[in-house]
């Protein structure tokens, strides 16, 4: 589904992503982890194009994202991506923020694309909130509005940028639930997370990543009992306690 | 007891009438220059970034009569013909409200977060579509109230095109003044006749104040 060969990428003379390599299957999940500042947002919006970058190639389901006769906005639509500040629209409600990009870009019809937002706001648990704006919504609830927002799209992959990195302790659960069976329901998902909780449930591959370069990667188990490299076994004592 | 005001009530509202003319082509011309002077401002062109910046500069450092003086004596000068009051008047305005305006623009612009816009784009929306349906309606929210308070000080500000001879409001009490000696009542209508358009119109910014609190 998605094939990054030799990325680089630079911010002038910094050099953020190093030859990243990554394959991810369709219906996998891959988890991302590393320091702040190591490239995992970056070689995020690499993928759908928010960020351009220098040498190598990324494929979403075979089409290339940094050729520029590709059209960016078609493949983005095909991409769902969850922020870390939900980045909701602040003048709609949630039922708007999520029907917005189905009725502009699909042309659903107003009826149809609000049947499918309450399904999905059903889907997250919090359908009574159609017609509230993001200001009065908690942020785990905000985060849960911004989910339904990516799917409604009907997209083949979804992406989390630090989706629970800004939320209090008592609202992660209920976004990572939401995230959890999305994974089980066999979305192909990017996620970048310290949630170890949540990689050791779903994730098919964890990445670790630091200074721009994938150091370390395994599936679960393998990467939490003997991490190889001494950063990996440094970084994973922090956030594990 | 009102005999002054009453006497030349068509003079004073001939004057009213002449200052509800320079506010209206000050704000015509100040807004769409405003427009662009706030998107010169945000420009990555460092050929408009640049000149736009230090006209904006230049004239929020001087005062708006030092404008008004200065385009009316001046600019004849250099252009070698006399200029009339009004247009004078109204080009000075233009030229300083403007930049005002186009501050309250930047500002505007500049409280969209790039990742609200980055939102739009993750979902497909193409750059005339994130535009149209997400920044400019942030944007104009955020910046509506501040819009509506500089405009009522463009108005208050057109009482300044007394100082080259325009007969305005406070112009007109001032030559009935001088006449009929009645200064109390006259600078007190005079008073009165601008806290009541002002008022009016903080009236306005403050209900678009509270529809942005309640996100509607």
């Amino acid at each position: 589904m998605i094939q990054i060969k030799d990325i680089s990428k630079w911010y002038g003379d910094f050099n953020v992503l190093k030859d990243i390599n990554e394959e991810v299957e369709q219906g996998q999940t891959v988890v991302v982890c590393g320091p702040s500042g190591s490239g995992k947002s970056t070689l995020l919006r690499c993928i759908n194009g928010l960020e351009p970058f220098q040498e190598g190639e990324i494929f979403v389901d075979g089409v290339s994202v940094g050729d520029r006769t590709t059209n960016l906005y078609k493949l983005r639509t095909e991409i769902g991506m969850v922020f870390q500040r939900f980045e909701l629209y602040p003048h709609m409600t949630a039922l708007q923020n999520i029907t917005l990009a189905p009725i502009k870009v699909r042309n659903k019809s107003k009826k149809e694309a609000k049947a499918k937002a309450m399904e999905l706001l059903e889907r997250v648990g919090i359908p009574d909130k159609a017609n509230a704006y993001p200001a009065n919504l908690s942020g785990g609830q905000q985060q849960r509005v911004a989910i339904a927002r990516s799917l409604a799209m009907e997209p083949k992959i979804m992406m989390f940028d630090e989706p629970t990195s800004a939320l209090d302790p008592e609202m992660i659960k209920e976004v990572l639930e939401v995230m959890i069976n999305l994974s089980k329901s066999g979305m192909t998902m990017i996620v970048v997370t310290h949630e170890m909780g949540f990689a050791r449930e779903v994730a098919d591959e964890i990445i670790f990543m630091d200074e721009g370069s994938i150091i370390e990667r395994g599936t679960d188990i393998s990467f939490f009992q003997n991490p190889e490299s001494p950063r990996t076994k440094d970084f994973l004592d922090k956030i594990l306690i | 007891m009102f005999d002054a005001v009453v006497n030349n009530f068509p003079f004073l509202m001939g004057g009213f009438w002449v200052t509800v003319k320079l506010a209206f082509f000050a704000l015509a011309g100040g807004i769409p220059l405003g427009i662009l002077v706030g998107l010169g401002r945000i420009s990555h062109n460092k050929w408009v970034y640049y000149p736009v910046t230090f006209y904006v500069n230049l004239i929020r450092n001087i005062p708006l009569i030092l404008v008004i003086f200065w385009f009316y004596f001046v600019m004849p000068i250099i252009i070698g013909s006399p200029l009339d009051p009004f247009p004078s008047a109204v080009i000075s305005f233009i030229i300083f409200e403007a930049t005002y305006f186009g501050e309250i623009i930047r500002a505007g612009y500049q409280s969209v977060s790039k990742g609200q816009i980055e939102a739009g784009y993750s979902t497909g929306l193409n750059y005339i579509q994130t535009t149209r349906y997400i920044l400019i309606p942030i944007a104009l929210r955020r910046m509506l109230p501040s819009m509506i308070t500089q405009a009522i000080v463009t108005y208050q500000d057109t009482c300044l095109a007394f100082v080259i001879g325009l007969p305005e409001l406070i112009r007109r009490a001032t030559i009935v003044d001088n006449l009929e000696v009645r200064s109390v009542q006259l600078y007190g209508f005079v008073a009165v006749v601008f806290f009541i358009t002002c008022y009016i119109g903080s009236l306005m910014s403050r209900r678009f104040e509270v529809k942005e609190q309640e996100g509607g």
